[in-house]
C-alpha cells in the first residue's frame, strides 16, 4: 500500500529510482498503481482548488 | 588576457543593447497607474530571472562544449541515472515557478477588484468606434477616428498621433477608481490602452469588467487590439484623464448639453441648422465610404450626389440610414447616432453638393420612426 502511493507520488514529480521501478513492475498489480493514480489525482486537484480558494480570499 | 578583453566587449555590448532597447519604447511602458506599475515591475522581475537562467544554462552548455571537445581527448560518459541529479533539476524551477506565482497571484488579485468604484462607464465596441456611457450620469458618446483620410491614403502627410487621434476622448477623473465595462454591438473587439496596463476583450453578449485608478493627469491613447474587420486599425482609444474638480465641471457641462440635445429632438429645425450639424456628422461618420463630396466610390459604395433614388424617396433614404443595407457594408445607424444627428445627416444629404430638395428632415419625425419600430 505505502510502496504504491510513494510510486505514485513519485510519478506526480517525475523521478524515479531504477530500483523501484524494477520492483514495481515485478511484484505489483497494475489495478492497484491505476486506481492509487486516480483517487491521487483527485485529492491534487482538490487540493489545487483549495489553495487557490485561499489565495483568492 | 585576449580571452577577457573579448569577454567583457561582449558583456557590454549586451548590456547597452539591452539598455537601449528598453529605452528606445520596445519595453512594456510602466504606465500611469499603481496596477501598471506593480505589473512592469513584475515583468522586469521574471525577465532579469530568465535572463539569469538563459545565461547560466547555455553558460553551461557553452563550457562544456568547449571544454570536453573530443579534439582535446574526451570520453563519453556513459551512465544511465542520476536519481539526485534529476530531483535537484525538477525541484530548481518548481522553486522559481512558484516564487514567481505568488507575487504574480498577487497582482492578479488587485486588477480583477473591480468592487467599490466611484464612477461606471460602459465601453462598447462597434465597428469601428468606440461608444462611452457614463452610468447613472446621462452622458454617452462616441468617439470616433480623427485623422483624416487623406493621411491614410498619402495625399497628405502623416501628423504626429497618426491614427491615434479622436474627435471626443473618454474623460476620466484622476485619484478615483473608475469601473470599465466592457461589450460590443457587433464582433469582438479590445480595448487597449498600454499606460493603463488594460487590454480587455469587447465581446458582444457578455459584459467583462476592468478598472483604473489614474494617478497622473495626461493624455493616454491606445488601439482596438483584436482584429475586427476592415477599419480595425481606424477605432484607436483616447483617454483623458483629469483633476476631479475639472472632471465633474465636465461632466456638469455634458449633462447640460445632452439635456439640451433631448429637448432639441422636439422643437422645429431650421434647414440651416440642420445642415451645419449633418455636414459636421457626415464628416466624421460617412465621409470614409461615402466620400467628402458625395460621389462614393461605384460600385462598392454608391454617390450620393445626385442619387435619384433616395432624392425621390425620403423614407427609403431614411430606412437606409436608420437601419442599414442587410448583407452590405452599409451599417445601421439607429444606436451610433441620436434622433438629431440621424435627422441632420439625412438632410445633409438631400441637400448638399448639388441635390436640392429644400426639405429639412425633422428630429421629432426620426424620433418617432424610432419608437415604433
Ligand atoms: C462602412 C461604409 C459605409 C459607411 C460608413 C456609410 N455607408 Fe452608406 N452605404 C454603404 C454601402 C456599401 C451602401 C450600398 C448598400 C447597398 O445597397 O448594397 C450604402 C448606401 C447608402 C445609402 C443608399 C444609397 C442608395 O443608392 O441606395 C444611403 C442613403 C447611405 N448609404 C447613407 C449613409 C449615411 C447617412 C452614412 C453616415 C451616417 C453612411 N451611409 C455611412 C456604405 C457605408
Ligand atoms: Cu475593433
Amino acid at each position: 500500500m505505502w510502496r504504491v502511493i510513494k510510486s505514485v507520488l513519485a510519478a506526480f514529480f517525475g523521478v524515479q529510482k531504477e530500483s523501484r521501478r524494477h520492483e514495481d513492475f515485478s511484484r505489483g498489480r497494475a489495478s492497484h498503481f491505476i486506481i492509487a493514480g486516480i483517487l491521487m489525482g483527485g485529492v491534487l486537484v482538490l487540493l489545487i482548488a483549495l489553495v487557490a480558494s485561499l489565495a483568492a480570499r | 588576457m585576449r580571452m577577457r578583453l573579448v569577454w567583457t566587449a561582449g558583456l557590454v555590448a549586451c548590456s547597452g543593447l539591452s539598455g537601449s532597447v528598453l529605452a528606445n519604447g520596445w519595453n512594456m511602458p510602466v504606465g500611469v497607474t499603481d496596477v501598471s506599475r506593480e505589473i512592469h515591475s513584475l515583468h522586469m522581475t521574471i525577465f532579469w530571472i530568465c535572463v539569469v537562467i538563459g545565461v547560466v544554462v547555455f553558460g553551461a552548455m557553452f563550457y562544456s562544449l568547449f571544454r570536453y571537445r573530443r579534439s582535446r581527448g574526451a570520453k563519453a560518459a556513459n551512465f544511465h541515472e542520476h536519481t539526485t541529479v534529476e530531483v535537484i533539476w525538477t525541484l530548481i524551477p518548481i522553486l522559481i515557478l512558484v516564487a514567481m506565482a505568488i507575487p504574480a497571484t498577487a497582482t492578479l488579485k488587485t486588477m480583477y477588484d473591480t468592487s467599490e468604484a466611484d464612477l461606471d462607464v460602459m465601453v462598447t465596441g462597434q465597428q469601428w468606434r468606440w461608444r462611452y456611457d457614463y452610468l447613472g450620469e446621462d452622458v454617452a458618446f462616441t468617439s470616433n477616428l480623427a485623422t483624416a483620410r487623406s493621411q491614410v491614403s498619402g495625399e497628405s502627410a502623416k501628423q504626429e498621433n497618426y491614427l491615434l487621434e479622436v474627435d471626443e476622448p473618454l474623460v476620466l477623473p484622476v485619484d478615483r477608481k473608475v469601473r470599465l465595462l466592457m461589450t460590443s454591438d457587433d464582433v469582438i473587439h479590445s480595448w487597449w490602452v498600454p499606460d493603463l496596463a488594460v487590454k480587455q476583450d469587447a465581446v458582444p453578449g457578455f459584459v467583462n469588467e476592468n478598472w483604473v485608478r489614474i494617478n497622473e493627469p495626461g493624455i493616454y491613447r491606445g488601439q482596438c487590439a483584436e482584429l475586427c474587420g476592415r477599419d480595425h486599425a481606424f477605432m484607436p482609444v483616447v483617454v483623458k484623464a483629469v483633476e476631479p474638480e475639472r472632471f465633474d465641471a465636465w461632466l456638469a457641462e455634458r449633462k447640460e448639453a445632452a439635456a439640451q440635445e433631448a429637448m432639441g429632438v422636439d422643437r422645429e429645425w431650421e434647414l440651416d441648422e440642420l445642415m451645419e450639424r449633418g455636414e459636421q456628422v457626415y464628416g466624421t461618420i460617412c465621409a470614409s465610404c461615402h466620400q467628402p463630396d458625395g460621389s462614393g466610390s461605384p460600385p462598392a459604395f454608391p454617390a450620393l450626389a445626385g442619387n435619384q433614388a433616395i432624392l425621390d424617396d425620403p423614407d427609403y433614404h431614411i430606412d437606409t440610414v436608420v437601419n442599414g443595407v442587410s448583407g452590405s457594408a452599409m451599417p445601421a445607424f439607429r444606436s451610433t447616432l441620436n434622433p438629431v444627428e440621424l435627422a441632420a445627416v439625412i438632410t445633409y444629404e438631400r441637400n448638399a453638393w448639388g441635390n436640392e430638395t429644400g426639405e429639412a428632415i425633422q428630429p421629432a419625425e426620426i424620433a418617432e420612426l424610432l419608437d415604433e419600430q
